[in-house]
């Protein structure tokens, strides 16, 4: 298979998947919008209305920016984790890369996404923050993530193939991340610089996260030495994970199939 | 062609079944694909047939042995619904398995009017798959395996499904594809099929090569076998009744 061959399979492959995601639910598409929405609405109801944090609306638009990216990371590395065992009937009838399958949810997710991110900045226009030079940040960052998730969505598929029961470490993996990289509470605000730039450090989905919120909230510009720093990891592990897949793919077939 | 040198494969299943929880699915299997001819497989269910054809089409590799094929020469398995999803109308269904069987999109559009004729499936083309009956589903797996364009076609009990009118249609759309300059590995229950079709017929038995020869009497011998180990199996029946009534 040629690398076009490759990137226009996934790509077709991504565009079904959006119409099955669309065709399967009665509201459709509208879920992509609706979804994150009833986050916000989740959080404005148990941090202002039950918890009467009286945090205001800046803690609304904290919330927000990592809840929305977060969605983003954990959902897609979720589906990609499954997407090999989830097309048994096709693994056992064609000879295509296996990278293909969570490939193609890593890039229906990215479709998805971009809608995401739109409604984001509608909500920071809502709140009152509007675009400033910083945001062009957001491109790199934004990127990162992408490659951030492609890794760890490819490893998450070749261990999940292997032995299944990586499927459950990955959503407990997940949840742990949920409430680990300072989505409900900010990693600057930890008591000690030390301890906020151990954290940053040790994850980073929490610095990718924080990133978003120094750009969007404060027209801050990242660390770009640490930006690029989990880029490049994310870009071997992605090469690695690339190489095992074909080196193991007849091998990968057979665990799916039986 | 293609040959098949003392291949053998396992996989690990669950402790306690199979051979210490090693199932053999293929143990030693050796035969050679000639150009052009058309190569049937028979026997019972569970034997290795599909193992075979995904080894030779390159989805599984052996445990052990060799496979030689001709320098670029390019295999595809037919088999019936190439991953449909059931929520993707009939139409997306085989623009997906178009584009996955190696199709540009360009291409894989030019085929769909080709494949809602062919398939007769009418307006339910535009209809989600899970809406259709088995038989639609075989007629548009079916149709949409044809437009495959390959060195070495293997086939999977494609014309096993299917109504009476629908299936003379494909066998002589296959028919069609086979005698041409085709070559071809045919797997079938039908022995009609396979005597009508084939040039040669290999007998898998329990993951082995039982007979290999002329499509007459290697199917006279796989019959035979049948009808012995039916016997054998009426006999213990018998015994076991007769066990229980005493």
């Amino acid at each position: 298979m040629t690398v076009s061959q490759y990137f226009r399979l996934i790509n077709i492959h991504a565009r079904m998947l959006l119409k099955v995601d669309a065709n399967t639910f009665k509201l459709g598409f509208l879920w992509w919008f609706l979804e994150p929405l009833m986050w916000v609405g989740v959080f404005y109801v148990v941090f202002n209305l039950i918890l009467d944090s009286r945090k205001g609306g800046d803690f609304m638009v904290f919330l927000t920016c990592g809840k929305f990216a977060f969605i983003w990371f954990s959902k897609t590395v979720i589906q990609a984790s499954g997407s090999i065992v989830a097309s048994k009937g096709l693994v056992g009838k064609i000879n295509i890369p296996k990278s293909v399958w969570p490939m193609s949810a890593i890039q229906e997710s990215l479709y998805r996404q971009s809608s995401v991110y739109l409604l984001l900045f509608v909500i920071l226009a809502f709140f009152g923050i509007y675009p400033d030079i910083t945001w062009l940040w957001l491109v790199p960052v934004l990127f990162v993530m992408y490659l951030m998730i492609v890794a760890v969505g490819l490893a998450g598929a070749y261990l999940v193939c292997v032995v299944r029961d990586f499927q459950k470490f990955i959503t407990l993996g997940m949840t742990f991340l949920l409430f680990t990289s300072g989505i409900f509470w900010d990693v600057r605000d930890v008591g000690s610089e030390e301890k906020t730039q151990f954290l940053l450090a040790i994850n980073p989905l929490a610095f990718m996260l924080d990133a978003h919120r120094q750009i969007l909230m404060h027209d801050t510009a990242p660390a770009a030495l640490h930006l690029l720093l989990i880029g490049v990891g994310a870009s071997i592990l992605i090469g690695l994970m690339l190489l095992l897949m074909r080196r193991y793919n007849h091998y990968l077939a057979l665990k799916v199939i039986t | 062609m293609l040959e098949l040198k003392h291949v053998s494969l396992d996989y690990h299943s669950s402790k306690g079944t199979f051979d210490h929880g090693v199932h053999h699915v293929l143990n030693d299997v050796s035969f050679k694909l000639y150009e052009n001819e058309t190569l049937g497989i028979i026997g019972r269910n569970g034997v290795g047939k599909t193992t075979s054809l995904r080894i030779m089409a390159d989805i599984l590799a052996p445990t052990r042995g060799d496979i030689i094929t001709r320098r670029g020469a390019t295999a595809s398995l037919l088999t019936l619904g190439l991953g449909f999803r059931p929520d993707l109308s009939g139409r997306d269904n085989a623009m997906l398995s178009a584009v996955l069987q190696g199709a540009s999109e360009r291409e894989a559009i030019g085929f769909l009017e080709e494949i809602k004729d062919f398939s007769e499936l009418g307006d339910s083309f535009e209809e989600p798959v899970k809406t259709y009956s088995s038989g639609m589903r075989s007629r548009l797996g079916f149709t949409t395996a044809l437009m495959t364009h390959v060195d070495i076609l293997l086939i999977d009990e494609v014309l096993s499904v299917g109504d009476a009118q629908f299936k003379a249609k494909a066998e002589q759309a296959m028919k069609e594809r086979i005698c041409g300059e085709q070559t071809v590995v045919f797997v079938s229950h039908s022995d009609s099929q396979v005597q009508n079709l084939c040039d040669r017929v290999i007998w898998l038995d329990k993951g082995s090569i039982a007979a290999q020869g002329d499509p007459e009497t290697v199917i006279a011998q796989y019959r035979e076998s049948i009808r012995t180990q039916t016997r054998a199996n009426k006999k213990r029946l018998a015994d076991v009744s007769t066990d229980l009534k005493a």
